[in-house]
């Protein structure tokens, strides 16, 4: 299975999303593609926020570090999400790993072009390192997480194969 | 699947090139058509078409399948681009079932069981009700692939004989051949079962699903992709014998529709675009499904069984194979 240093922010992301998502997604069983929501989001990215240049981490690609060392990551929806907050922080938690003193994330809501600031704390540096822990031992489980509500898994790229029977 | 895209049907023979991101068909006789590459899932060549190597990169470039029938109607192949929705975990566990009859036989039983079932429901509930019930306990009793293989062309038979029964002289059977088919029935039957085929092999490869390794069909005795012959069982019926016996109820289907020669006989030209036009517009057939909730088309109930299998690769759970319910 992953290490610690496999774990990417997409991991986080769904860690917070839904447990079940990145237990399969960990297995390599990835639909988002298939996705129109997902497609709509690839096509828009490519033509928004110009200026940032993305930088590749390995495990994980952030959009954009800027000159005073924030990272900066652009969202799509207009909804605050904790998993969004949770995505940064692992990227924060990523560059000081490899000796970057980063100083915090900043999350861009393009729609209402709104942004939002997480400075990285000592609380926040904790957090991240629970996150990880946390991924690695529901990617460990052998049998899958159960679904969630089904409520709540709409515009899930994983809705048609956990829910079609 | 994603809703925006679709599969083209090409039934004129014609040359693709790229032009920028779009595919440029040049017919003879015709102004060249543009298909913006976003809005294709796959192409299903069923006339001769010219490829070159720039548009094989930019097809690849948007994962994009081609799926070539030959001259006779019959699967001549594929272009498929790098496999990209790889699974290690999947393929290891789909090899584990596959690879232990155990776990194998209980998948090819349902499929040959729901298989007949579907069968029974498109040719006739009541003439097919023995059969099917000889069906169930021979597959019951089966403890290899090949007895359930045996039990499932018995009922195939009978229920081909009974299928006879609903067609013009002209268009039955008289039992089934291949390569080439011997009668008018058989060429649509085969023909049909020829674009199943694709249509399988595509939805297959949107999962992580291995196609050569199969539960039913003999993983290594042809090379084809074993797994697209296990799922076209149960999904055989509700195209093939469906359409040929609308068709014929319809009238639709006519002598000109085949070039038949003494001991085979092929779709003409027509044919073959009445038969692609029917099955095209079948696939796009929509059902409200009882879980999702939502309708979804026959093209998409094909995906959604490839991915109920991967789910019994994934996960364990038990694979019930395609059953008409409505």
């Amino acid at each position: 299975m992953i290490t610690a240093d496999d774990v990417g922010g997409v991991h986080v992301k769904y860690l917070y999303h839904c447990p079940r998502q990145l237990w399969l997604y960990a297995r390599g069983f990835r639909p988002e593609h298939l996705n129109d929501a997902v497609q709509l989001g690839t096509a828009v990215h490519e033509l928004s926020y110009s200026r940032f240049s993305p930088v590749d981490l390995g495990a994980a690609t952030l959009d954009h570090l800027d000159n005073q060392l924030w990272v900066h990551e652009i969202k799509h929806s207009a909804k605050r999400r904790e998993a969004d907050h949770a995505q940064a922080r692992h990227y924060c938690h990523q560059l000081v790993r490899i000796g970057v003193d980063v100083q915090g994330a900043v999350l861009h809501y393009r729609n209402p072009r709104k942004t939002e600031r997480f400075p990285y704390t000592d609380d926040e540096h904790q957090k991240a390192t629970e996150d990880i822990d946390r991924v690695l031992d529901i990617v460990a489980h052998a049998e899958s997480p159960p679904r969630l509500g089904r409520t709540s898994c709409r515009g899930c790229s994983y809705l048609d194969y956990c829910w079609s029977q | 699947m994603p809703a925006t895209s679709r599969t083209y049907w090409l039934t004129t023979p014609c040359r693709l090139r790229r032009q920028d991101d779009s595919i440029r068909v040049e017919r003879d006789g015709h102004p060249p058509t543009f298909l913006p590459i976003e809005d294709v899932r796959d192409i299903i060549a069923a006339a001769e078409v010219d490829l070159n190597t720039s548009m094989m990169s930019l097809l690849n470039k948007h994962r994009i399948q081609i799926h070539i029938l030959g001259y006779y109607g019959d699967y001549a192949g594929s272009f498929l681009p790098a496999e990209t929705a790889v699974s290690g975990t999947v393929a290891l566990n789909q090899m584990r079932l596959a690879s232990d009859d155990e776990h194998a036989l209980p998948i090819a039983r349902a499929l040959i069981d729901n298989a007949a079932f579907n069968i029974r429901w498109v040719i006739d509930r009541k003439l097919l009700t023995r059969s099917y019930g000889v069906l169930k306990e021979s597959i019951a009793e089966a403890t290899t692939r090949e007895q359930l293989m045996a039990a499932e062309g018995n009922f195939r038979r009978s229920a081909w004989e009974v299928l006879d029964t609903r067609l013009p002289d002209w268009l039955q059977l008289d039992g089934r051949s291949r390569r080439p088919p011997r009668n008018a029935g058989n060429a649509v039957i085969s023909y049909i079962n020829g674009i199943l085929y694709a249509r399988i092999l595509s939805a297959l490869r949107l999962t992580p699903l291995h196609t050569g390794i199969a539960f039913l069909h003999a993983t290594m005795q042809r090379h084809r992709h074993s797994l697209a012959l296990d799922l076209a069982e149960v999904f055989k019926p509700l195209f093939a014998e469906r359409i040929l016996i609308r068709l014929a109820n319809r009238r639709q289907l006519k002598p000109q529709h085949f070039d038949i020669n003494t001991n085979q006989a092929m779709l003409s030209e027509s044919g073959r675009k009445l038969i692609v036009q029917t099955v095209r517009d079948d696939l796009a057939e929509t059902v409200k499904h009882r879980t999702l909730g939502r309708n979804v088309s026959y093209d998409e109930l094909i995906y959604l069984d490839a991915l109920a299998l991967t789910r019994t690769c994934l996960e364990g759970s038990t694979y019930t194979p395609f059953r008409v319910w409505w």
